[in-house]
C-alpha cells in the first residue's frame, strides 16, 4: 500500500513540456505534471490520441488510439529481449483509450500481467475532439453527443466501473487518484514504482472547457468531486486488498459538486436525488470493503 | 547444414529462429496457426531466446512488434486473411514510423477459407514491401532475407512475404535448412535507427512530431524509400546466392525459359510451380512460351517488366487476386510498366485460384497458348478471362 507523503516530498523536477498544447486549467495537464515529476526521467511514454498529448520531455512512442495495451506490451518485451528492464514503460492514455476503444488490448495486457504502467487521465468524454460522451462520461452529463434536447436531456447511461473491472483481473496494483490530492497522487505512484507487473493508476482530470466551468475552479472541483464521493480514492493490490486512502467523516452532499458545472446544470432535483442516492450507496460499500480490507465486486 | 521434410509454416518458424527473432507476436488464424505452435514450442524448449507474446488479436499483435521494434529488438509477426484485414490500421504506423518488422502472411481469401492474393494486396497502400513465395524451400530463404532487406539503413522497412494457405502451409517438401552459425555470420543483429531509449534518445524529438515541415514530404519520403528497396532486394538475394547457394532471380522477377520466347505468362506465388510444368509442355510441342515469376510485388519490378516486354510479343498474367471494379492488380501494373515503351506488347488478363480454385497444368498451358496467339497477332475471343 502507498505511504503517506508531504507536500515537501513532491520531486521538484519538472518533465512536462511547458508550454504545452493544454487549455487553461487543464487537469489532465496537471495530472501528467504530477504524475511525471514521480515517475522520473528514466521512462518512455506511449501516447495515442487523447487530450491533451505532448505532455513530458521523456522519449514518446505513439500507436494506433486502440493499441494502448499491445504498444506498452511490445515496449516492455522489447526492452526486455535487448537487456533494458530499468527503462520504465508508461502509457499515459485518456477515458478513450481506457474504458473504450482500448479496453480489449489493455485487458489482455493486465490478463498476461505486463510490466507496464497505465496511466489515465479522466476527463470523462472524448475531449481531444470536443467533448463527445464516452463510457466515462457520468449519468446525466452533457456532452456534445449526449446533449440536453427537449425528449432526452444528458447522459441516461451509468459510467462504467473501470477499476473494479481491472480489480476482477487480479493484477497487482490499481488506485484511482485525484489532481485535487497531490500528495496521495504522488504516494501512489511512488508504490507502484516498487511493483512489478501491470499497474492502473485512474486520476480525474476536470477539463473547464468540457464540464463547463471557470479554469480557475479545477482544484476545487476535483476536491469536491472527492469530498462528495463521487470519485472516491481507493488504492486495490492483487485485485484483493482494498483500501479507501481518504475518508472524510462526513461526505458533503454531490449537489456542491454538480452545482458548480454547466454539463450538470439540466438535472431536475429527482435526478440529483438519485445520483446522491447512488453515491451513497456505492461509499457504504467501500467502507465496507475498507474495513475488511478486502474488494467488494 | 541439414534437411528436413517440412511444411510451408514451419519453414516460415525455422526462419524466424534461424534468423534469431526477439520479439514476435501473433494470434492464431487458419491457416497460419502452426506457425504460432511451432514458435511457441521453440520458445518453451529453449531453441529459440525470444519473447513470443499471445496476443488477443491481430492488432494487439501488429501493435507488439511496432513498439517492440522501436526499441530495437528484431520482430516478427504472421497472420492470414481476416487476421490481415484486422491489422491494416496499426500496419501503417509501423511502416511510417520505419520500422523493419518482417510479417508472413499466409494467404486465405476474404470470401471463404481457401488461398488467393487478396488478404495482402488489399494492404498495398500500407508501404509495405511484399515478395510472393513459390515453395517452402524458398520461405525458409525468403524470411532471412527479407530481415537482411528491412534492416538495411537504406531501406528501414517493414517487409510482408505471403505464401498460399495449404498449398504450402500444410504441404511437405524437402527443405535444406543453413547453418546456424553461417546465418549468423551473414545476418548482423537489428539496431534501432533512431533509439527511444531514455539515454540514448535526441531530446528534440520530445514531444509530438506532427506538425512540422512540409506535410508531403513524409509521403514523399516513404514512397522514395519503397521504390530505393528494388536495389536492395537485388543485392540482398545476389548475396544470398554466393552464401547459401540459392536465389531467386534477381530478387524481383525469376525468368524461366524465357529466351527466345514469343510471348511469357506472369504468375505469383505457388502457382508459379504449375506453371512451370504448363511451360516445359508449351516448348515440348515447339510453342515458345516463357514464363516469369513475379516474386517482389511491392515495389513493383518496372524496370524488368520493361526489358521482357521489349522482347515479346505478348504477356498473360495471371492474377490471384481482383481488385474489384479495376481488375487484377499485377496485370494492371505490367501494363502501366509497358506504357511508356514505343513498340508495346499486348497484355492478357487471367484470373485464376481465387477462393483456392484448383489450378491446373493444363489450364496454364491454355493461357500460354492464348498469349500466343496473341503475340502472333491472331484474334483473341477476350482480353480478361476468368479461369
Amino acid at each position: 500500500m502507498s505511504q503517506r507523503i508531504t507536500r515537501a516530498q513532491i520531486p521538484i523536477e519538472e518533465l512536462t513540456i511547458t508550454p504545452g498544447s493544454a487549455c487553461q486549467g487543464c487537469g489532465a495537464a496537471l495530472g501528467a505534471r504530477l504524475a511525471f515529476k514521480a515517475l522520473g526521467p528514466n521512462t518512455i511514454r506511449h501516447g495515442i490520441p487523447c487530450c491533451p498529448d505532448s505532455v513530458t520531455r521523456t522519449p514518446r512512442a505513439g500507436s494506433v488510439y486502440e493499441g494502448g495495451g499491445a504498444m506498452l506490451t511490445g515496449t516492455w518485451r522489447g526492452l526486455k529481449a535487448i537487456g533494458r528492464e530499468d527503462v520504465q514503460v508508461v502509457g499515459f492514455f485518456g477515458d478513450g483509450g481506457t474504458y473504450d476503444i482500448g479496453l480489449q488490448g489493455l485487458s489482455a495486457a493486465a490478463e498476461r500481467n505486463e510490466n507496464i504502467w497505465v496511466i489515465t487521465k479522466d476527463n470523462e468524454a472524448y475531449m481531444n475532439t470536443g467533448n463527445q460522451r464516452s463510457s466515462a462520461t457520468p449519468k446525466y452529463a452533457r456532452t456534445s453527443t449526449t446533449p440536453v434536447g427537449s425528449l432526452v436531456k444528458g447522459k441516461q447511461e451509468m459510467k462504467k466501473n473501470i477499476p473494479m473491472i481491472f480489480a476482477a483481473h487480479g493484477v497487482p496494483y490499481i488506485a484511482t487518484a485525484s489532481v485535487g490530492y497531490p500528495e496521495d497522487l504522488i504516494a501512489k505512484i511512488n508504490y507502484g514504482k516498487t511493483v512489478k507487473g501491470f499497474k492502473l493508476l485512474i486520476i480525474q482530470t476536470p477539463c473547464p472547457v468540457g464540464w463547463r466551468f471557470d479554469s480557475s475552479k479545477t482544484i476545487e472541483i476535483a476536491r469536491l468531486s472527492v469530498q462528495s464521493g463521487m470519485w472516491p480514492l481507493y488504492e486495490i493490490i492483487d485485485g484483493q486488498k482494498f483500501k479507501l486512502t481518504y475518508k472524510p467523516r462526513k461526505l458533503k452532499p454531490v449537489t456542491e459538486y454538480l452545482k458548480v458545472q454547466a454539463r450538470f446544470r439540466h438535472l431536475t432535483d429527482a435526478e440529483i436525488a438519485q445520483i446522491q442516492e447512488e453515491t451513497t450507496k456505492r461509499w457504504i460499500k467501500l467502507m465496507k470493503g475498507d474495513e475488511m480490507g478486502e474488494v467488494i465486486l | 547444414m541439414s534437411y528436413e521434410v517440412m511444411v510451408g509454416n514451419k519453414a516460415t518458424a525455422t526462419g524466424v529462429k534461424l534468423a534469431r527473432v526477439k520479439v514476435a507476436s501473433a494470434f492464431p488464424v487458419t491457416p497460419q496457426t502452426t506457425i504460432t505452435e511451432y514458435l511457441s514450442e521453440m520458445v518453451a524448449n529453449g531453441e529459440l531466446d525470444a519473447e513470443f507474446v499471445n496476443v488477443e488479436g491481430e492488432l494487439s499483435a501488429q501493435v507488439v512488434v511496432q513498439a517492440a521494434s522501436r526499441v530495437g529488438a528484431r520482430t516478427f509477426v504472421c497472420t492470414s486473411g481476416p487476421g490481415q484485414l484486422y491489422m491494416h490500421h496499426p500496419m501503417h504506423q509501423t511502416s511510417d514510423n520505419r520500422l523493419p518488422v518482417v510479417m508472413a502472411v499466409v494467404h486465405r481469401g476474404n470470401k471463404g477459407m481457401q488461398p488467393d492474393h487478396t488478404d495482402l494486396m488489399s494492404q498495398m497502400w500500407t508501404g509495405w514491401l511484399q515478395l510472393y513465395c513459390e515453395h517452402n524451400q524458398e520461405l525458409l530463404d525468403t524470411c532471412l532475407m527479407a530481415f537482411k532487406i528491412a534492416e538495411d539503413k537504406r531501406v528501414r522497412l517493414p517487409l510482408a512475404f505471403g505464401y498460399d494457405g495449404y498449398v504450402l502451409s500444410y504441404t511437405a517438401e524437402p527443405v535444406e535448412i543453413p547453418a546456424q552459425e553461417a546465418v549468423d555470420a551473414w545476418l548482423p543483429p537489428n539496431k534501432p535507427m533512431p533509439s527511444i531509449l531514455p539515454d540514448e534518445v535526441d531530446p528534440s524529438t520530445y514531444g509530438r512530431g506532427w506538425g512540422r515541415g512540409d506535410p508531403q514530404m513524409r509521403w514523399k519520403m516513404h514512397h522514395d524509400a519503397v521504390v530505393g528497396s528494388r536495389e536492395v532486394i537485388k543485392e540482398v538475394n545476389e548475396d544470398y546466392g554466393k552464401t547459401f547457394g540459392r536465389k531467386y532471380g534477381n530478387g524481383l522477377v525469376d525468368e524461366y525459359r524465357c529466351e527466345d520466347a514469343e510471348a511469357v505468362v506472369v504468375a505469383m506465388g505457388s502457382m508459379t510451380g504449375t506453371a512451370r510444368t504448363a511451360v516445359d509442355r508449351l516448348w515440348d510441342d515447339g510453342k515458345k512460351v516463357g514464363l516469369v515469376k513475379l516474386k517482389c510485388f511491392l515495389p513493383f519490378p518496372i524496370e524488368d517488366f520493361q526489358k521482357i516486354g521489349a522482347s515479346v510479343n505478348a504477356l498473360g498474367m495471371i492474377d490471384r487476386n481482383v481488385c474489384l471494379g479495376h481488375g487484377g492488380a499485377g496485370f494492371r501494373l505490367i501494363r502501366d510498366s509497358l506504357y511508356d515503351l514505343e513498340d508495346r506488347p499486348s497484355v492478357l488478363q487471367f484470373h485464376a485460384g481465387l477462393g483456392g480454385k484448383e489450378v491446373r497444368v493444363s489450364d496454364v498451358v491454355r493461357v500460354g497458348e492464348k498469349t500466343l496467339k496473341a503475340a502472333r497477332g491472331e484474334k483473341v475471343s477476350s482480353l480478361v478471362e476468368w479461369i
